[in-house]
């Protein structure tokens, strides 16, 4: 595999042969040690010596099920770290069958000019001039560009908030129906996109190259008991594709976790009216697709398309964030609104989790009533014309909160969290507190501990075994991101014989040994650049903390504040920091 | 006396036509419990992970109060 480099100062392309250090890496890992090595982490994160870097997992492209992840990273501009966010869609397993273990992004094209990057067989990769594109919304430009290259092409593009250089701005994908619709949403990638004037890489869907595998039949014996466990899973089996992740729904309600008007309660009144079963049968009454494959390689099929009461095309896919961050965390209990907004995410391209977050605090300032769903409506249409309002809200609740004087900003490193109050799952306080990426869910989703086995292995409003559960999570988490699995597909490897035929999987393809020590050391390396570049960039211990919001106001049901202590914050990843 | 017992997720299906939108009405007798309701009512334990009383989480050893309302929810995958 190959490597394609990309200066957008000097406009040109140049293929590399892959170094040896990066041989066994794919998905974070990659992005996150080569950016670590290759950019200065004093880089302005929208200058010329910020480097984006696209990469597919470690086995994307090979015969395993759910692996079609992209790993997108750079320095953030909304968190001032490191940042990796990954992406579903057709991109990743198209980019590794071209034989592409990365397509890194140097430089910063001349004032006045955009781009596109034509990536094609044979080692042809082309910029093509796009100002004409600059400011088209995504559903728009992929339609065009479509027509204009043929519709076997991936596209992966920024909307007019990366045009803008919003720090919401996500990066959009196309699914497997050649819509934008699949998003690297978090920490602001689309504005360093568009700082670079790249509005879109167009990759060729018809690689034929083989993925190089040392041992090809235990690889294909390995994989095939993978994806026998996914499909016998109920979760992954049954639920995801009839619900999709809106089926947390419900039960994060129920356990007083999900986080409401701004976080002001943990409970939401107007819940059955956008919980996962009420947007299954709504989808299932207006003639839409609760069952949709979304990304290659998938057998899961947790998407869906959203319709309207006629029928007409709305959204793909509603997830259980957006369906928190722009109903409950804005008061909105209205469904049709939330879809609405999810598909004005993605086509202006902002991360919808930000973007609710940011129009979270804004309401909580007064500036419009919780539940106004118009004006929710109004003020995503802004962050896409780029008013003075509209550039406030796309960049995010930290300046929104700015803005307002209002000190209710529920973010770390300047990124919103998620749709799990670290009050009432004090799992994901840990988690949003310590991982490198800003509050984040995926980087160590603690949820099923904390809640399960009829109220959770470890008591979720306590402080006790959250650290340890945490640290292990995103230390998995980091290693599962550069092999390149989806999240979805985790029950293939959660149980003991699940994880075997990943590290048999792992060891057929490279031809080296590969145990679950060499699986905690690849995710403890990951974490270990990460946190060394954030050092590097001046974010220090206190930078891991929650806002005071949370250490502060007690969360209705449960009326309990955030218990982990700075000293348990800090142990958690103590023993992968240089200076420890 | 009675409580009200909804199901969620792909549970209902496991009973096809038994559980209404509103929830079924199940006759307990004093100091039943979470566990004891899901005993009772011939779910395979591995498919209940998540109970919920009147709104909020409950514990295995929880008694069921007189007319509450029981969710119960499958276990969980990420986000």
């Amino acid at each position: 595999m190959q490597f394609l480099r990309v200066n957008m100062s000097t406009e040109s392309v140049q293929w590399e042969n892959v170094a040896e250090e990066y041989a066994i890496l794919g998905g974070r890992a990659l992005t996150s040690i080569m950016i670590n090595n290759e950019v200065p982490a004093t880089a302005a994160p929208l200058g010329e010596e910020n480097k984006l870097i696209f990469a597919p997992g470690y086995f994307t492209g090979t015969s395993l099920i759910n692996t079609g992840r992209l790993s997108v990273g750079a320095k953030s501009p909304l968190t001032g770290g490191i940042k990796e966010s990954n992406v579903g869609g057709t991109v990743a397993y198209s980019l590794a069958r071209l034989g592409i273990k990365a397509v890194i992004i140097e430089g910063k094209a001349a004032a006045g000019k955009y781009f596109c990057l034509n990536i094609e067989a044979e080692n042809r990769a082309t910029l093509i001039s796009a100002d004409a594109l600059k400011g088209m919304r995504t559903y728009a430009l992929t339609k065009k560009l479509q027509e204009q290259y043929g519709d076997r092409k991936s596209i992966t593009c920024i909307g007019p908030a990366g045009d803008l250089q919003l720090l919401s701005a996500s990066i959009q994908s196309t699914d497997l129906d050649g819509r934008p619709c699949r998003a690297a949403g978090r920490g602001g990638l689309g504005a360093v996109m568009g700082a670079k004037g790249l509005k879109a890489l167009i990759v060729d869907r018809q690689g034929k190259t083989p993925i190089e595998i040392a041992d090809q039949d235990r690889f294909q014996k390995a994989s095939s008991a993978y994806a026998k466990a996914v499909r016998a899973d109920e979760f992954s089996g049954q639920i995801l594709p009839e619900f999709g992740t809106a089926v947390l729904v419900e039960p994060i309600n129920a356990a007083g976790a999900f986080p409401t008007k701004n976080a002001r309660s943990g409970q939401f009144a107007g819940i059955d009216k956008i919980s996962g079963e009420t947007m299954a049968r709504v989808i299932r009454e207006r003639g839409g697709k609760t069952q949709h494959k979304g990304c290659s390689q998938c057998i899961i099929d947790c998407s869906n398309e959203f319709v309207t009461e006629k029928g007409d095309y709305v959204t793909s896919s509603l997830e259980y964030e957006t369906i928190w961050a722009m109903g409950g965390m804005i008061g909105n209990d209205n469904l049709d609104a939330i879809a609405r907004l999810d598909f004005l995410c993605d086509d202006i391209g902002l991360d919808t989790m930000n973007t609710g977050v940011a129009l979270a605090v804004a309401f909580d300032a007064g500036y419009a009533s919780f539940g106004d769903a118009d004006a929710a409506i109004r003020l995503v249409e802004e962050a896409a014309a780029g008013t003075e309002m509209g550039r406030i809200i796309g960049n995010g609740p930290g300046a929104v909160g700015k803005h307002f004087h209002h000190d209710r900003i529920p973010t770390v490193k300047g990124q919103g969290m998620a749709a799990y109050d670290p009050r009432a799952i004090q799992g994901m306080a840990v988690t949003y507190a310590t991982t490198p990426m800003g509050a984040d869910h995926t980087a160590g989703w603690v949820v099923d501990k904390n809640l399960e086995a009829f109220g959770g292995t470890v008591n979720a409003l306590e402080a006790a075994g959250q650290v340890e559960i945490s640290r292990n999570t995103q230390i998995h988490m980091a290693a599962v991101d550069t092999a390149g699995i989806c999240d979805f597909a985790q029950s293939g490897l959660a149980t003991a014989e699940g994880i075997e035929n990943v590290f048999t999987m792992m060891s057929a393809k490279s031809g080296q040994a590969f145990g679950q020590n060499d699986w905690t050391e690849l995710g403890q390396r990951v974490i270990k650049a990460e946190l060394a570049f954030n050092k590097m960039a001046g974010l220090t211990r206190e930078d891991d903390r929650l806002p005071p919001m949370f250490y502060n106001e007690p969360l209705p049901p449960h009326n309990v504040v955030v218990k982990v202590s700075a000293a348990e914050m800090d142990s958690t990843f103590n023993f992968l920091r240089n200076d420890s | 006396m009675k409580i009200r017992l909804k199901l969620y997720g792909t549970l209902p299906a496991h009973y096809p036509g038994l559980y209404p939108d509103s929830g079924l009405i199940v006759d307990i007798s004093e100091n039943t419990t979470v566990a004891d309701l899901v005993e009772r009512v011939k779910l395979p334990q591995e498919h209940v992970a998540i109970v919920a009383i009147n709104g909020m989480l409950a514990k295995a050893e929880d008694v069921l109060p007189e007319g509450a309302e029981i969710k119960f929810f499958q276990p969980l995958n990420g986000g």
